[in-house]
Parts: structure tokens; sequence; C-alpha cells
């Protein structure tokens, strides 16, 4: 979902790195200035959660799933990063994690690096946590927590993805419509996306379970 | 203790995950999915592919030059782990 250089046209580039600068500042402030609960409680927990999981969804989406036909795909862990570190460090983390992508390595054009961290940091984060809170409220209990954690994972990349396919559309440059773009990543993620969605509840489930004191971004009853 | 734990899972990933980004990627023929959508785009418009990259990193694409693939994409991995931990070893040398 890595977005290279040269596809999005100048206007998208800007407008999305505009959005995601103003986004990531807003939510570094929020991080460290919210009350969270657990291990987040205090500034140096904060910081080291925050690390521990930009390292952990980093070294994450080193796993590249090829996919017979040439392509492939990886976890992208924005909804996992949000149950951990709410959605202000979820947003943090995976910005984190897509600069040194980035810069370090060349994955995800450095042009592109607004509407990548708009998508996976932004979209992916939010939508995965508020998808989380929607169900779990809605079915109640542990299973909702668990059922939210994988529709949070599943929904949340399927959303990314669509964020993506907009702005490729957007961006008319190699001919290809926004009704194309559009639905070939949605529908494309949301089939794929049942992995992460699965992988975002057991890695949660897991937590729960033996750490809860780390999953600041939920209330654990 | 957990961040103990937590960090040799990260290793093991890393160390395992030539399988799936190097050696599977060779199997099947892997390219990055919107470079392909790119240049099967310039095939039917008749235009050569931009080929544009700004900014290709300090180790591109998760290799380091000189290295093979697979020793290439575990340093990488290993890099790109501890730089992103470096906030967690100062807020925990600080403390």
């Amino acid at each position: 979902m890595h977005i290279p250089d040269g596809v999005l046209s100048a206007g998208v580039a800007a407008s999305t790195y505009i959005v995601s600068a103003i986004a990531v500042a807003l939510s570094s402030r929020r991080f460290f200035s919210e009350k969270l609960p657990g291990a987040l409680s205090d500034p140096t927990g904060r910081v080291s959660l925050l690390s521990a999981v930009a390292a952990g969804v980093f070294a994450a989406q080193m796993l590249n799933w090829p996919i017979p036909g040439g392509t492939s795909a990886h976890l992208v862990g924005g909804a996992l990063a949000a149950l951990v570190l709410g959605p202000y460090g979820g947003c943090l983390a995976m910005a984190l994690v897509l600069i040194v992508q980035c810069l370090v390595f060349g994955d995800g054009g450095i042009t592109a690096l607004g509407a990548n961290v708009l998508n996976m940091g932004l979209v992916d984060v939010f939508a995965g946590y508020w998808i989380y809170k929607l169900v779990s409220k809605a079915v109640g209990g542990r299973r909702g927590m668990e059922l939210g954690a994988l529709l949070g994972g599943w929904i949340g990349i399927t959303l990314a993805a669509a964020a993506c396919g907009i702005e490729i559309g957007l961006s008319p440059k190699f001919g290809y419509p926004l009704s194309l773009t559009l639905s070939v990543m949605t529908m494309w993620h949301f089939a794929l996306g049942i992995v992460e969605g699965v992988v975002t509840m057991l890695v949660f489930r897991y937590l729960l379970d033996k750490a809860p004191a780390v999953l600041g971004g939920v209330e654990v009853g | 203790m957990a961040s103990r734990r937590w960090l040799i899972l990260v290793l093991v990933l890393v160390v395992v995950s030539p399988l799936f980004g190097v050696i599977g990627a060779e199997i099947v023929g892997y390219h990055e999915p919107l470079d392909l959508a790119v240049e099967r785009a310039c095939e039917k418009l008749g235009i050569e592919p931009p080929d544009v990259s700004y900014w290709s990193g300090l180790l591109p694409d998760y290799t380091v030059p000189g290295l093979n693939d697979v020793v290439g994409y575990i340093i990488s991995g290993l890099v790109g782990v501890a730089i992103l931990l470096i906030p967690y070893a100062v807020v925990r040398r600080r403390k």
C-alpha cells in the first residue's frame, strides 16, 4: 500500500502532506498530554511503549507475503497500534514507521509520504479504533472486544486502501479513472484484510490475557 | 520480563522475514503492487515508465550494497528496529 514517487499529482501530494503534518502534530500533542491508563500513565512508559510498538510494526511489515500473480501484501498494524497506544499514539507510531521506511529504505516515495501517512497513520488507525469502540460497545463483554479488534483491523485496512485508491484516482497521470482505482484497491484489501483482522484479534487477545496493562487504548474492565 | 520477550519476538520476525520478503518474492516473481500498476498503465498508454524516485534511501529496498539479498534484508530489518527503539533506549537510560 506504500505509494511510490511519480504516481501522485503535485496537488494530491502537497495536500496530503499538509493534512498529515497537521494531524501528526496534533496527535503528538494529544498523546503526551492526555491521561492514559496502565503502562502509559507516565511519560517514560508512554515513550517506551510508543517506541516498542513502532519497532514491532516495522518488523511485522518486513513479512511481505508473496501472492502468486506477482504481488504481495503485508500487515499494516494501524488498528493494533491504536489499541495499545490509543489513536493519537497509534498515529504517531505509524508515522514514525513510515518516515523510517521512506528515508532509510526508500519504501514509499518521499513525495508520497504525506499520502502514506494519511492512509496508514490516520485512516487505518482512527477508523480501526472507532470501529473497535463501536463494536465492543454494541456487542459487549469479552466477545465484543475480540470482535471489535477483528473488524477494526479488517475494515481499517480496507478504508486505508480506499483512501489510497482515491489519491491515485485523483492523480490522473496514468489514465486510471477514480472509479477503477478506488474499487480495485478497496475490493482487493477487503479480501486480504481478513488476515490483518485475524492477526489484530489474536495479538489483542494475547495482550488482554497476558499484559492488559499495555492496552492503553482500550478500557480493560 | 515482558519487554525482553517483546524484543525477542521482534528479532525473530526480522530473522525470518527474508523467507517472505526475499525468497518467497523470488519464487512468485514479486513486484511492489503499485510499481506494477504504474508499469502496466504506461504500457497501455505506450509511454516510458517515469521511473522517478527522488530518494531511494540509505539502504534502497532493504538491501545492503555488496551483500546478498537475504543478509541485506535481515541487516535492514535490524537497522530499522534499532532506529525505532532509540526513544526507548533514551528514556530508559535517563530513568
